[in-house]
């Protein structure tokens, strides 16, 4: 009997190999967007393999936290390039997060009946974020630490529950040592946890509905050409995984992130003090409200009005329910203010 | 059939080449800078640590590393676009909806 019988009878994976046959891509100009998808997946992949390699090294204590990461880069063999790439891999996958969202946001593909499908990516997107914010306080540096008190008061302004959720996150008034352990407890088994679970759910919908096709062209109701899922849609996914693999690792090699110095409890905030990239829109948006707004301080306004976003934003398809009419013009619209807003708020936040 | 495994091949030279590269100590990057900015900081407390190769041999085995790295993926990419070719003329021909018949 050989192996992929003896398989077969316990597993029967022909199953899944046949829904994979079964399964068509269509192919037309957007097709390219479907790729953002798996690349995301590859990401994600690379993150969970780098952060156990880390794990191991690194300790979540307020006095080793620094020194732990310092040693990873200087003494663990090829210790800088495995950080480097998680941190650089962090990155990518939020930025392919952002356009994956968007360009289901622009075509419109999270029309009925995918609802749900865009709703657990939107909740995988703020479990990405909220990756990202967590992890930045991990080397315990000057900077870092900053940020992550800056970043930890921010909903302090909601009313009513802001000073409990601040106080949850930093595990007491101020960001201490036990900031770092729920942080780091947060970061490497809470949100997993989450994302495993929601990703499972976000692909079983991906794979129950099929491939959406942009709205223009079903209105056309033309015949789109299609391929099988396997093995022609995966061998043209495979050449944007190896191409993205060797941009992360060039990346990584020659622009590994830096490490300060130790934060220190007691130091005043260090000077340009900046949140990671996917978050200084947010962060040049509450800088530039005033002080003040009517009975409401700015900040409290600034926050609301994220929230506010935040719940629009989940619950989009159902607003545009009706995305060939006006109202689903001016929602395609609003992605491309949201873009231009994104990008003009990151530059200044630069300059 | 044997287009198929030129990439399997390819794919395991790149992982042979990547856990060769991964064993060797002497990839291990240290370069530690130290800035000195004032009376308060001591001579051992590091500022900031760059990191990167600690020598030329370093430097040059990690551009060797990612020369090699992006030689691969342009031969993997050239036997994959084969392989796409070769399987969208078998579905555009129903192979293998014949076959299963």
């Amino acid at each position: 009997m050989g192996i992929s019988t003896w398989f077969e009878e316990r597993a029967g994976f022909s199953g899944v190999t046949k829904f994979m046959t079964q399964k068509k891509v269509p192919l037309h100009k957007h097709s390219v967007w479907y790729y953002t998808g798996s690349a995301i997946l590859l990401f994600f992949t690379i993150q969970v393999i780098t952060g156990f390699l880390l794990v191991f090294y690194y300790k979540p204590t307020l006095e080793k936290a620094n020194e732990s990461v310092a040693h990873i880069m200087t003494e663990v063999p090829l210790g800088w390039i495995i950080r480097s790439v998680h941190s650089w891999a962090a990155s990518f996958m939020i930025a392919l997060v952002f356009i994956h969202m968007l360009s289901i946001w622009i075509t419109k593909s999270y029309r009925r009946p995918r609802e749900l499908t865009w709703m657990s990516g939107v909740g995988l997107l703020l479990i990405s974020l909220f990756f990202g914010f967590t992890g930045y306080l991990l080397p315990w540096d000057a900077l870092s630490f900053s940020a992550t008190k800056v970043g930890t008061d921010i909903p302090h302004a909601v009313p009513v529950v802001g000073i409990w959720v601040t106080k949850l996150l930093r595990g007491g008034e101020d960001v201490t040592g036990d900031t770092l352990t729920r942080f780091f407890g947060i970061h490497v088994c809470i949100l997993p946890i989450f994302l495993f679970i929601l990703l499972a759910v976000h692909v079983y919908l991906v794979q129950k509905q099929g491939m959406s096709l942009p709205l223009e062209l079903e209105k056309k109701n033309q015949e789109v050409k299609e391929i099988p899922f396997w093995p022609n849609f995966i061998y043209r996914e495979m050449i944007v995984w190896l191409l993205l693999v060797a941009i992360l690792f060039t990346v990584a090699i020659f622009f590994p992130p830096s490490l300060d110095q130790p934060a220190d409890l007691m130091a005043p905030a260090p000077e340009g003090i900046k949140p990671e990239w996917y978050f200084l829109f947010l962060f040049q948006m509450l800088k530039i409200f005033p002080s003040k707004i009517l009975f409401l301080s700015g900040e409290t306004v600034a926050v609301l009005l994220i929230i506010l976003a935040g719940v629009l934003f989940f619950f989009l398809p159902l607003i545009d329910n009706k995305p060939e009419g006006n109202r689903g013009k001016v929602i395609t619209a609003a992605a491309f203010i949201f873009i231009a807003f994104a990008v003009i708020m990151t530059i200044w936040s630069l300059l | 059939m044997r287009l198929i495994k030129f990439p399997g091949l390819s794919a395991v030279g790149i992982l042979v080449f990547f856990f060769l590269s991964v064993c060797q100590p002497s990839i291990c990057a240290r370069q530690v800078v130290r800035e000195e900015t004032g009376a308060a900081q001591t001579e051992h407390e590091p500022e900031q640590i760059v990191p990167g190769p600690r020598d030329i041999k370093e430097k040059t085995a990690i551009y060797v590393f990612v020369g090699w790295v992006w030689l691969s993926v342009f031969v993997l990419i050239f036997f994959l676009k084969l392989k796409i070719r070769e399987t969208d003329r078998l579905y555009q021909l129903k192979f293998f909806n014949s076959k299963r018949k």
